[in-house]
C-alpha cells in the first residue's frame, strides 16, 4: 500500500491534526446537543481564541523566546487566553444570533442562516481590524524531533497540543458526566421542554454550553496558531474537518467527537500518502459523505444525554 | 392567479427604478485639462479586495509614487503633460475584470494601464483592452500563454514562468549537483505554470523529479488549502531523501513548509521561487529555519542599488507600509509608460500611439531593463539567485554566471 | 455561576426593563455600525481600528442612530397596528392600481420595454455590470430560490453547478485539454450544458437529500469544496489553475439567419434577458402546479405530507436538479460571454453570495429573488464609482454577513416576501409546522 512506507510517521502527524480537530469538534457537538444546531459560527469561535492568546503574547513575551518552566507557563497562559477569547465570542454569538431566533421559534433554516451571516461578519471583522496577513504567534519553545516511537520523529509540537488536548477533554468529559452544570446540560439535550419544566434554567445552560465550547474552540485556535500563525480566514477549512469529525463520531457523542477527530486526522494523513497533498479536502469529504450515507448517527451513536 | 402575477410585476418595477438610478452613475469622465498641457491618466487595475488586497496594495501605491514623482519633475524633469492616477479594482477575479477594464476604456482620459495584475484577469480583460487598442504593462501576470494570444496592446515587465523555472533547474541540477528533487507547488494559476516548466529542464538535465501539488492555504493570499498538509507532506519529502526541494508558491506558504520540513529533522537544501523573495519569508519561518534557503527572482537585488533605498522610503511614506512583492515591478512598469509618453513629446497623444511607442522602447528601471519582444514579453531576462544568510536576503548573482 | 446580579436595585430595575435593554441593543448596533464603517486596524496596531472609528466626534452620529432607531422601534411597537395597517396599503397599492388583467399584461410590457430600451444608453462599464453582475447573478438568484425558497433545502455549493455550466461550455466548444467526439457551437452547446449541470444536480441530490437539512449543508458545501478542487488538481482535463483560455463567443447560423455574439456587452445582455424571461415564467407556473403545491407541503410538514402519498425525495430531488441547470445555464453564458474560465470563479464565497440574494429578497419569491439580486448587485458597483459612508470594497463581506444576521432577527421573511412563505414563518412561530425542509427523510432519528 502506499501508506505502509511512512506509516508510524503519518499516524504521528495525523494523531496531531487529530486532536486539534477533537477539541473543535467538541465545540459543534456540545452545541448540537442542547439545540439540535449546527453551530455554522464556530469556525469564527475558533478564529478568535488565536486572535486573543497572539495579542495576550505578543503584549507579554515580544520577541524574546522563554525557556524551561517560563515555556510551559506561557503555553498555558496561551491556552487560557486563546480559551478565554473563544467563549467571549461564543457567549455573544448565542446573544446576538440565536437567541432572538429561540425566543421566535424560527425554522432551522433561519438559525443556519443567521450562523452563516455572523461566521462573515465575524472574520471579515477581524481582517479589517487586524489586518489581512498572518500574524506569527511569539516562539515560546524550540520545535524539533523529541523521541520516536515505531521509527516516526515526534516534534515538541505534537507533545505540546497532545498533552493540552488531552486535559482538557478529560476536565470536559467529567464536568458533563459529573458536576451539576453537567446534568443541566444533559437534561435539556435529552428533552429541553421536560427539563424546563423541571427547572433547569434552559437559557443559562445553552449560554454555558456555548461558553464551554468556545473555550475548547479558542484554546485550539491557540495551539494552531503556534504553529501556522494567526489570520482572519484560518478558521474555514479546520472548522469544517472538525465538523466532519464530529459527525463521524456521532454529532452529540462527546467521546464521539473525540473519536471522530483523530480517526479523521490519521485517515486524511494515510489518505494523502497515496494521492497528492491537494486532495486532502476530497478525502475528508469523501470520508464524511460516506458516513452520512452509511451510518448517519456516526461511529458511537447520537446522544449527548445518553453516552456521556 | 392575477396577484402572484402582481407579483412579478412588482420587482420589475423595482429593478427599473435601479436602472434610473445606474444612468445617473455613470463613471466620472474625464476631466477638462484648462491649462495648455494635456493630463494623460495611468490608471492601475488590480486586486484592491478579497484576499489578495495586499499584493494588489503593494503595486498600486508603487503607480501612484511613479505618477506623483514624474509631475513632480523628479524622475523625468520637466513633462511637457500631466500626469494623474486611477486605480480601478478586479479583486484579482476573472469575472470582475471585464467590466472594470471597461470603466478604463470608457474614461478617456486613460492612456494606459499598469496591469491587470493577475493572469486570470488579464486573459479575461485583454480581449477588451486589445479592441480598445490601450496598452496594459503589467507588472506580475507570469503566465506564459498570455503572450501567445495576438494582443498586441499586451506588455509584461515581468519574466514569464517558462524563464524562472528553467533557470531554477538549472542552478538546482548543476550548481548543486542534485540528481533527485523534490518539487512542490500551491496549485495557484502562477506556481503551476513554474513548476512544470522547472520539472521539465530538471529531467532534461538529467535529474529526477517527484513532484506533489499543495495548494495555498488560508493563511496565504487567498488559498483554501489546510495548514495541517505541510506536516504530511514533510513526512513524505523526509522520507524520500531527496537533497533538493524546490517551492513554487509565495513566501507565507513556503515558510509554513519550510518549519515542518526542518522539525521534521530534513536537511536538504530548500529553493523557491520571485513569490518568496519577501523578506516576510524569513520572520516568518524564523531566522534558524530559513537560514541557507536559495530563492529565484527575474529581478536584481532590490536593496542593492542607491536609486532603490529612495524608492523603499518614498513608497513606505507614501503606502505606510514597506514595499513588498511587485512593488519595484509595478514602479518600473509605470516609468516606462512615462518614458514612453515623454517620447512621444506634446502633441495630443493617442493610446494607439502608446501601444507603438511601448514596443520600442528602452527604459532602464529598478529591477532591469525594460525592452520589450514583439510578444509583450521582457526581452533577454536573467534569473537572478538570493540567498539567506544571518537573517537578511543576498544576492548571489545571475544563474548563468554561478553555474559557470 | 449564578444569574447576573445586578450591585444597585435602580441598575437592576433597568437590566430588567425591556425598554432600556433594547435601548442598549439598539446603541450597541450603531457603535457596530460606527467600527463597520471605520478605518482599517492592522496586526501591529490592534486596536487602531476601533479608536480610529469609536474615538472621534463621528461616533456620536452613531449613537444618535441607535436611539433613533430605538424610538422607531417603541414607535412601532406601541402603534404596530396602525403602521402596519398603512404598510399593508402601501404594499397593495400597485395591486389595486393594476385591477384588470389587461391592465397588467401592459405594465409588463412596459416595465420589459424599459428593461430592453434603457441598457442603449448606459456607458461601456454599466453594460458590462449589467452581464458579468446583475444578469448572471440574477439568474443565479432565481435558480437558488427554487431550492431555498420552494423545497426549503439549504444549498451551501450551488456555485459548482455554475461550474460545471461553464466547464461544459469549454468542453463541447473544444477549449479544454481534452476534447469532445464532435465540436460544437457555443450556442448548441447550451441544452448539453444545462444538462450536465442538471445532472449532477440528480446525482448528488438523490443520496444526500435523505439527510436532515443541516448535514446537506454541509454535503452540499463539500461538494463546492470538492468541484474547486478537481478544477484546479485535473490539470490534463480542465486545464487546472491557470483555466481555460479560448472559449468561442455564441454564434447562429440556422435557416439562413446568421448572428455572433462578439465582445460587446449588450447582445450578451439580451440573450440574459431572454432567459430570465422565460424562467420568470416557467418557475412562476411551477409554483402554481402540482409540484409547486408539493413543495408547500413538504416545507410545511413533512411528515404529514409524506404520509399523504407525496414521493418526498422525488420533490426534493426534483428542486434540486432544476436549481443546478439554472446555475449550469448561467455559467454557461458566463463562461462564453469572458471566453475564459479558472477555478479561482467558483469559491464558496460565491455561493455564499447568491444564498444572501435569495434571502435578502425574500425566500420563494421571484419578485424577491429578481430585486434582491439586481439590488444587492448593482450597490457594490455602484458604491465602487461613488464610494458613501467610507464603504470599501473589502468589506463587502461583512456587510453581507451583517445583513444575513440582522434578516433572521428582523425580517426572515425579507424584502419583497411571497405571501405565502410569509404566513408559513408565521405559523411556524406559533408552533405549526416548519417552514422548511430540515427534517430528515428516512434518517433513523428524529
Amino acid at each position: 500500500m502506499c501508506f505502509t512506507q511512512n506509516f508510524w510517521n503519518l499516524v504521528v502527524s495525523g494523531l496531531y491534526d487529530g486532536f486539534l480537530y477533537a477539541l473543535i469538534a467538541l465545540g459543534y457537538t456540545l452545541v448540537y446537543g442542547v439545540l439540535q444546531l449546527i453551530n455554522f459560527a464556530h469556525s469564527e469561535v475558533f478564529m478568535s481564541g488565536g486572535f486573543a492568546s497572539y495579542f495576550i503574547l505578543h503584549a507579554l513575551v515580544g520577541t524574546n523566546q522563554p525557556t524551561g518552566l517560563a515555556s510551559v507557563g506561557y503555553v498555558a497562559l496561551g491556552v487560557l487566553g486563546g480559551g478565554a477569547g473563544g467563549a467571549a465570542i461564543a457567549f455573544l454569538l448565542e446573544r446576538v444570533a440565536y437567541r432572538p431566533l429561540r425566543r421566535r421559534n424560527a425554522p432551522r433554516l433561519a438559525f443556519l442562516i443567521s450562523a452563516i451571516g455572523a461566521s462573515y461578519f465575524l472574520y471579515n471583522l477581524a481582517g479589517k481590524e487586524f489586518g489581512r496577513n498572518a500574524l506569527e504567534i511569539p516562539t515560546l519553545f524550540t520545535n524539533g524531533p523529541v523521541f520516536s516511537v515505531f521509527g516516526a520523529t515526534v516534534q515538541t509540537i505534537y507533545v505540546v497540543t497532545a498533552i493540552a488536548a488531552l486535559i482538557m477533554l478529560v476536565i470536559v468529559d467529567r464536568v458533563v458526566a459529573m458536576t451539576r452544570l453537567g446534568k443541566g446540560i444533559r437534561a435539556v439535550a435529552q428533552d429541553a421542554e421536560t427539563a424546563s419544566l423541571m427547572g433547569v434554567p434552559i437559557d443559562r445552560v445553552i449560554s454555558q454550553t456555548f461558553i464551554i465550547g468556545g473555550l475548547l474552540g479558542g484554546a485550539a485556535g491557540f495551539l494552531f496558531g503556534l504553529n501556522a500563525g494567526v489570520i482572519f480566514t484560518m478558521g474555514f477549512t479546520p472548522a469544517l474537518k472538525a465538523f466532519t469529525a464530529a459527525v463521524l463520531g456521532g454529532i452529540g457523542n462527546i467521546r464521539g467527537a473525540v473519536l471522530g477527530g483523530l480517526l479523521l486526522g490519521i485517515v486524511e494523513n494515510l489518505g494523502v500518502a497515496c494521492t497528492q497533498a491537494s486532495w486532502r479536502d476530497v478525502v475528508a469529504f469523501g470520508i464524511l459523505v460516506l458516513v452520512l450515507l452509511i451510518r448517519p448517527t456516526g461511529l458511537l451513536g447520537e446522544q449527548l444525554g445518553r453516552a456521556a | 392567479m392575477k396577484r402572484s402575477i402582481a407579483r412579478i410585476g412588482a420587482p420589475v418595477a423595482v429593478a427599473a427604478l435601479a436602472l434610473t438610478a445606474m444612468g445617473g452613475a455613470g463613471l466620472a469622465s474625464a476631466s477638462t485639462s484648462h491649462a495648455s498641457q494635456p493630463t494623460y491618466t495611468i490608471a492601475y487595475e488590480g486586486p484592491l479586495s478579497g484576499g489578495n488586497a495586499q499584493l494588489g496594495l503593494n503595486m498600486k501605491f508603487a503607480v501612484q509614487l511613479a505618477v506623483s514623482q514624474a509631475n513632480a519633475g523628479t524622475t523625468f524633469g520637466k513633462l511637457a503633460f500631466k500626469l494623474k492616477f486611477l486605480a480601478a479594482d478586479d479583486g484579482g477575479s476573472a469575472t470582475q475584470s471585464p467590466s472594470t477594464a471597461q470603466s478604463l476604456i470608457g474614461n478617456k482620459s486613460v492612456i494606459a494601464v499598469v496591469g491587470p495584475a493577475f493572469s486570470g484577469a488579464t486573459k479575461a480583460a485583454e480581449p477588451l483592452f486589445h479592441a480598445a487598442n490601450l496598452a496594459t504593462v503589467s507588472p506580475s501576470a507570469t503566465n506564459p500563454a498570455l503572450a501567445t494570444q495576438g494582443w498586441s496592446n499586451f506588455f509584461r515587465v515581468v519574466a514569464d514562468d517558462n524563464a524562472q523555472g528553467p533557470g531554477d533547474a538549472t542552478y538546482a541540477v548543476k550548481k548543486l549537483g542534485a540528481k533527485k528533487i523534490y518539487t512542490v507547488d500551491d496549485a495557484s494559476s502562477y506556481a503551476v505554470g513554474l513548476v512544470q516548466a522547472f520539472d521539465q529542464k530538471a529531467q532534461q538535465l538529467g535529474a529526477t523529479v517527484t513532484h506533489q501539488e499543495a495548494p495555498g492555504t488560508t493563511q496565504c493570499q487567498a488559498g483554501t488549502g489546510n495548514v495541517q498538509q505541510y506536516g504530511a507532506l514533510a513526512t513524505q519529502i523526509q522520507s524520500s531523501h531527496d537533497p533538493v526541494t524546490f517551492y513554487a508558491g509565495y513566501y507565507c506558504d513556503f515558510a509554513l513548509l519550510a518549519k515542518a520540513l526542518r522539525a521534521d529533522g530534513y536537511s536538504g537544501q530548500l529553493l523557491s521561487d520571485d513569490g518568496s523573495l519577501d523578506p516576510h519569508y524569513v520572520s516568518e519561518a524564523g531566522t534558524s529555519v530559513a537560514s541557507g534557503t536559495v530563492i529565484s527572482c527575474a529581478c536584481t537585488n532590490l536593496t542593492k542599488a542607491k536609486a532603490d533605498t529612495t524608492f523603499s522610503s518614498k513608497f513606505k511614506k507614501l503606502a505606510g507600509f514597506a514595499v513588498g512583492t511587485y512593488s519595484a515591478e509595478a514602479y518600473d512598469a509605470s516609468n516606462t509608460i512615462i518614458a514612453t509618453l515623454k517620447k512621444l513629446g506634446t502633441a495630443s497623444i493617442k493610446r494607439s500611439a502608446v501601444v507603438k511607442g511601448l514596443h520600442s522602447i528602452v527604459y532602464t528601471g529598478l529591477t532591469k531593463t525594460v525592452h520589450f519582444q514583439k510578444n509583450g514579453n521582457i526581452a533577454g531576462s536573467t534569473v537572478y539567485e538570493y540567498k539567506v544568510e544571518n537573517g537578511n536576503i543576498v544576492e548571489l548573482g545571475p544563474v548563468n554566471q554561478l553555474v559557470g | 455561576m449564578s444569574t447576573v446580579r445586578a450591585p444597585t436595585p435602580l441598575l437592576r430595575r433597568l437590566w430588567l426593563s425591556t425598554d432600556a435593554r433594547r435601548l442598549a441593543a439598539c446603541v450597541a448596533g450603531g457603535l457596530v455600525l460606527a467600527v463597520m464603517t471605520g478605518p482599517e486596524g492592522s496586526g501591529t496596531a490592534p486596536t487602531s481600528g476601533f479608536t480610529g472609528s469609536l474615538g472621534n466626534s463621528r461616533v456620536i452620529g452613531f449613537v444618535v442612530f441607535g436611539v433613533v432607531l430605538w424610538l422607531l422601534m417603541t414607535a412601532r411597537q406601541r402603534y404596530g397596528t396602525e403602521i402596519r395597517a398603512v404598510s399593508d396599503r402601501l404594499s397593495a397599492a400597485p395591486r389595486r392600481l393594476l385591477p384588470d388583467k389587461r391592465v397588467r399584461g401592459v405594465f409588463y410590457l412596459v416595465l420589459l420595454g424599459i428593461a430592453i430600451g434603457y441598457p442603449t444608453v448606459l456607458n461601456g462599464f454599466w453594460q458590462e455590470v449589467l452581464v458579468d453582475q446583475i444578469g448572471v447573478y440574477v439568474l443565479l438568484a432565481l435558480g437558488l430560490n427554487v431550492v431555498v425558497g420552494y423545497a426549503g433545502l439549504l444549498d451551501l455549493g450551488y456555485i459548482a453547478f455554475y461550474a460545471i455550466g461553464a466547464y461544459s461550455a469549454a468542453y463541447w466548444t473544444g477549449a479544454l485539454p481534452v476534447h469532445p467526439l464532435f465540436h460544437l457551437n457555443a450556442f448548441y452547446a447550451i441544452p448539453l450544458a444545462v444538462l450536465a449541470a442538471m445532472l449532477a444536480g440528480v446525482i448528488l441530490g438523490a443520496p444526500t437529500l435523505r439527510l436532515r437539512g443541516d448535514y446537506l449543508a454541509i454535503v452540499t458545501l463539500g461538494f463546492g469544496e470538492i468541484i474547486e478542487i478537481v478544477a484546479n488538481n485535473l490539470q490534463g482535463v480542465t486545464g487546472g489553475a491557470q483555466g481555460v483560455i479560448g472559449i468561442p463567443h455564441f454564434s447562429i447560423h440556422f435557416l439562413g439567419v446568421v448572428y455572433h455574439w462578439g465582445l460587446g456587452s449588450l447582445p450578451y445582455y439580451y440573450l440574459l434577458l431572454g432567459f430570465i424571461v422565460v424562467v420568470l415564467i416557467a418557475f412562476h407556473f411551477l409554483e402554481n402546479s402540482r409540484v409547486g403545491r408539493a413543495w408547500v407541503a413538504i416545507r410545511e410538514d413533512e411528515v404529514a405530507a409524506e404520509s399523504s402519498g407525496i414521493n418526498v425525495l422525488k420533490y426534493k430531488v426534483m428542486a434540486f436538479a432544476i436549481g443546478a441547470s439554472t446555475s449550469g445555464l448561467a455559467g454557461m453564458v458566463e463562461a462564453s460571454k469572458i471566453g475564459f474560465v479558472e477555478p479561482g470563479d467558483f469559491t464558496v464565497q460565491l455561493s455564499i453570495l447568491i444564498l444572501v440574494l435569495v434571502i435578502f429578497g425574500g425566500m420563494g419569491s421571484l419578485p424577491g429573488a429578481v430585486i434582491g439580486a439586481a439590488v444587492l448587485q448593482f450597490l457594490p458597483q455602484y458604491l465602487r464609482v461613488h464610494p458613501l459612508f467610507g464603504f470599501q470594497q473589502q468589506d463587502l463581506y461583512l456587510y453581507l454577513g451583517a445583513i444575513l444576521v440582522v434578516m433572521m432577527i428582523f425580517r426572515p421573511v425579507g424584502v419583497f416576501p411571497s405571501r405565502r412563505r410569509k404566513r408559513e414563518l408565521g405559523l411556524a412561530e406559533h408552533g405549526v409546522g416548519s417552514a422548511d425542509a430540515m427534517e430528515s427523510t428516512t434518517g433513523p432519528i428524529s
